[in-house]
């Protein structure tokens, strides 16, 4: 039910000219795509940045609440630019996105990184973080969402890498369960 | 000078046919160069915006520097282990690739531009800019700002000239 949703949306936003333009264009695709990579830099460079000390293995000298404080808004700025980056990309090639399983599990991975982003704030905002914010090294719970934000954003990172390869698109002969998670709407029909 | 042979010997190499054996393995190689540039430049970034005073305004610009130090190395080690994997699965088709030569001949400039430069003049960063206090030997801070700049730019150009391999 929700892959035929998705593929219908998908298959809808083909239909528009800009997006078939944005794809085949030989300057503009790549120009979109270089923007992602390089606002990446600057949205994980400065997530790092934070995570790192968070984690207790650099900037130990500084605050906790300086550097998530003060970085947060170039890190802001990257991923918005990043977002609309992303967003355009999925446009340009909406079915085969819809329908690769790399993109679902970066997607996956993303709402995930987003929750554990919103704990730790919620964690570094409490007034609890008055009692570690000089300590050169957090508390385990910390530690732990730090850990666990530069790990999803690694699996990020590769799976949206993986996206480019067609191993498992819906072309190729999948088990069973590959098709549905991919969301291979023809393919699953077939075998009904 | 004709350096095809260089390209020629790495396309003849074992890790060149290990490389384009495991495509899984690839990706992941890839994956590795991406988060190496990251890191990379996510500490050049943070200590060239610290310079031109656009983030962490007031705290010394030192402990931002030494701080990124280590990391920028990391990076740097990442981006050139995996980008020699990556080149000898496709040497033959970067042999011919101007974007390729742009990227190394602005990698190559990075690099001593880092080690020479860009790590003498914020060394000696004025208080105005650096809040590390008065220095005897310090620069003026349009110059600090200027090797902010030329590196931010360098840097750009090495990721955007990388980017562009693959769709030339």
């Amino acid at each position: 039910m929700l892959n035929e949703l998705l593929f219908k949306f998908a298959t809808w936003l083909d239909g528009f000219q800009s997006s078939t333009n944005l794809h085949e264009s030989l300057y503009a695709y790549g120009w979109v795509e270089g923007t992602h990579v390089l606002t990446l830099t600057l949205f994980l460079g400065m997530l790092l940045v934070i995570d790192l000390r968070l984690l207790g293995v650099a900037f130990k000298e500084l605050p906790a609440s300086t550097l998530i404080e003060r970085l947060d808004k170039p890190m802001m700025i990257g991923f918005i630019v990043m977002l609309i980056s992303g967003a355009l990309l999925y446009y340009a090639i909406p079915v085969r996105s819809t329908q690769s399983i790399w993109f679902r599990i970066k997607v996956v991975f993303i709402i995930a990184a987003g929750v554990n982003a919103f704990l730790i704030r919620n964690m570094t905002r409490s007034s609890d973080m008055m009692s570690w914010d000089n300590d050169p090294v957090p508390p385990k719970r910390i530690r732990v969402g730090a850990a666990l934000s530069l790990g999803l954003w690694v699996l990020v990172v590769a799976s949206g890498r993986n996206m480019a390869y067609d191993w498992w698109d819906c072309h190729k002969e999948m088990p069973y369960f590959m098709y549905w998670a991919a969301g291979c709407v023809n393919e699953l029909a077939a075998f009904e | 000078m004709d350096i095809v042979f260089i390209f020629e010997w790495l396309d003849a190499t074992w890790l060149a046919s290990f490389a384009k054996t495991y495509a899984g393995l690839f990706s992941m190689v890839q994956a590795v160069h991406i988060l190496s540039m990251v890191m990379l430049c996510g500490m050049l970034i943070l200590g060239d915006l610290r310079m031109l005073n656009v983030v962490l305004t007031g705290v010394p610009s030192d402990i931002i520097i030494a701080n990124t130090k280590k990391w920028i190395y990391i990076g740097l080690a990442g981006i050139i282990l995996s980008g020699i994997y990556e080149s000898s699965a496709i040497a033959m088709k970067l042999a011919h690739n101007s974007f390729f030569f742009a990227k190394m001949a602005g990698l190559a400039m990075g690099v001593l531009f880092i080690i020479s430069i860009r790590s003498a003049i914020y060394s000696r960063a004025p208080e105005v800019i650096g809040s590390n206090g008065v220095r005897t030997d310090a620069v003026p801070a349009w110059v600090v700002k200027l090797v902010a700049c030329a590196n931010l730019f360098i840097w750009f150009s090495v990721a955007a000239n990388g980017r562009w391999i693959g769709f030339s």
